[in-house]
């Protein structure tokens, strides 16, 4: 396992790279607005009805970012709490915590795809 | 004329014929306004203590010998003023490395490592003396001049919080040293280090920390080399996919 | 007070001759001083590992109809759901501030015969780049575009 994970290493990087960058400037709008003042009532009510918010995530584009958004901060995550792992003395478990960790993660970017193509 | 302050060392003592663990013993001395670190350790080796035993050499900080954890923080003791600290200060060996003695660290990992990412320039085929020497560019030397910097004072290895938890980690100085030949015109071994930096040390270990960096006392910045040395590390692992040979001439 | 570090760390392939102590972690490691923003910065993936699945339950909600979806977005004004956004959103900030710190220095001198804009451009890029999309973004999400 622990070949196989150096392997896989750089690809892995790659994709956590682009959750730190990418995911977070995804991230920051969504998180504004769904997470935050939408919920509160600070946002116009007919924001995100669920017509315009399917036409919206229905695009090409949307689909895309919403892809982007689910699967690039889940690599960030994983890959940032096996550094964690480590860093409190895991390093004989890293195998197992990695896998499971990265499991999660492409388990996770599966679904995306999944949910961005049944809308 | 008032007396010379006083100042309170708390070292780290271990003698491994006769104590089980490291032990801390308090120094109380007169210190001098100009003193530093080294100064004081030495005066205590000279004129009270001539057990303490501690790495020391150009006293210029060049030669990195002197590398030690002075209130915590990974420091050359040569160029670290005494006055800038309290009444009290603890001095002990480097952190992540085994102690042979006192404030001595074992330094044989490190040179392991080192010499594992071949810091020397590599060529295909040698050239002939006739051919005159390898012209570089001031351009091209600044590219890689900052990573050859490098005094191997072992201070990053001692802030590095993947060096204590990750064994096989290659650490900052010996990736910066591997990238600095991989950036060098002269050098056609890029695709040898990144298949070690690839490997069991490898580089994408390095979890963003900079610590290397911010205790550096000659300005290398390791984060960056290691950084650098990452994305490098990826061109050629995608490329050695795709191409035949890994595009190697 | 000094914590052990891994007692392999920093160990050669083969033993001196003498007896060494094991080495010690760094004191301030892992919750004072510096490493204090850097325990913080591994932390963060916490939330983002949770907030991507948090955002694939509102994309699967979408997808599964209005009733659904109306579902959601009410569980979303749940204190404890708007408090984690919150968190998250400060998360995210803190990622991008420090994240973006280190971009500049992490890329190659030369990419081929291209060489990337100075240390300081990069830096003031990622920030137009971040700030601007987030703005247009909120603006489309909060019906303001589209």
């Amino acid at each position: 396992m622990r070949h196989l994970l150096l392997r896989l290493e750089p690809l892995i990087w790659l994709l956590f790279g682009q959750g730190i960058l990418i995911g977070t400037i995804l991230l920051t709008g969504w998180l504004l607005v769904v997470g935050v003042l939408a919920p509160l009532g600070l946002v116009s009510e007919g924001a995100l009805v669920f017509e315009r918010a399917h036409r919206l995530a229905a695009h090409p584009i949307g689909r895309l970012l919403l892809l982007a958004l689910i699967a690039l901060p889940l690599w960030k995550g994983a890959h940032h709490l096996r550094a964690l792992s480590i860093d409190f003395g895991g390093a004989s478990r890293d195998p197992a915590v990695a896998t499971l960790l990265y499991a999660l993660a492409l388990g996770g970017s599966a679904l995306a795809l999944l949910a961005v193509i049944r809308l | 004329m008032s007396p010379a302050p006083k100042k309170t060392l708390v070292v780290t003592r271990f003698d491994p014929d006769r104590d089980a663990a490291p032990r801390t013993q308090r120094y109380e001395i007169r210190v001098r306004e100009d003193w530093m670190v080294l100064d004081a350790l030495n005066f205590i080796k000279d004129e009270i203590d001539g057990t303490l035993s501690h790495r020391w050499s150009c006293r210029m900080a060049v030669c990195g010998s002197c590398g030690m954890m002075v209130n915590g923080e990974p420091r050359l003791t040569c160029k670290d003023p005494l006055r800038q600290y309290g009444e009290t200060v603890t001095v002990a060996p480097l952190a992540n490395f085994p102690v042979i003695r006192d404030l001595v660290i074992e330094m044989d990992g490190f040179m392991e490592k080192l010499t594992s990412v071949k810091p020397w320039i590599l060529r295909a085929k040698q050239l002939a003396v006739e051919a005159g020497p390898v012209r570089q560019s001031p351009e091209q030397l600044e590219e890689f001049k900052q990573f050859s910097m490098c005094i191997n004072c072992m201070l990053c290895y001692a802030a590095c919080p993947v060096v204590a938890n990750e064994p096989d980690f290659l650490g900052p100085a010996a990736i910066a040293l591997g990238h600095r030949y991989n950036v060098d015109s002269r050098d056609e071994g890029a695709s040898v280090r990144n298949e070690i930096f690839r490997g069991e040390g490898t580089v994408f270990s390095c979890s963003y920390a900079n610590e290397c960096s911010e205790v550096c006392p000659k300005h290398v910045d390791p984060a960056a080399a290691v950084n650098q040395a990452k994305f490098n590390a990826v061109i050629d692992w995608a490329k050695s996919l795709v191409l035949p040979r890994g595009g190697e001439k | 007070m000094t914590r052990p570090a891994h007692p392999h760390a920093m160990q050669p392939s083969r033993p001196g001759r003498t007896r060494t102590a094991p080495p010690s972690l760094p004191d301030r490691f892992p919750f004072a001083g510096r490493y204090l923003a850097y325990t913080l910065f591994d932390l963060t993936g916490l939330l983002y590992l949770v907030v991507g699945f948090v955002v694939l339950r509102a994309v699967w909600a979408l997808g599964s109809g209005p009733e659904t979806w109306q579902a959601l977005r009410e569980q979303f004004t749940n204190p404890l759901y708007v408090a984690f956004h919150l968190l998250t959103l400060v998360a995210v900030c803190f990622v991008a501030v420090r994240f973006f710190r280190l971009f500049p220095k992490a890329q190659p001198p030369r990419i081929g015969p291209a060489k990337p804009p100075p240390g300081p451009v990069i830096h003031a890029m990622l920030y137009v780049v971040w700030l601007g999309f987030t703005l247009v973004f909120a603006t489309i999400l909060a019906g303001g575009l589209f």
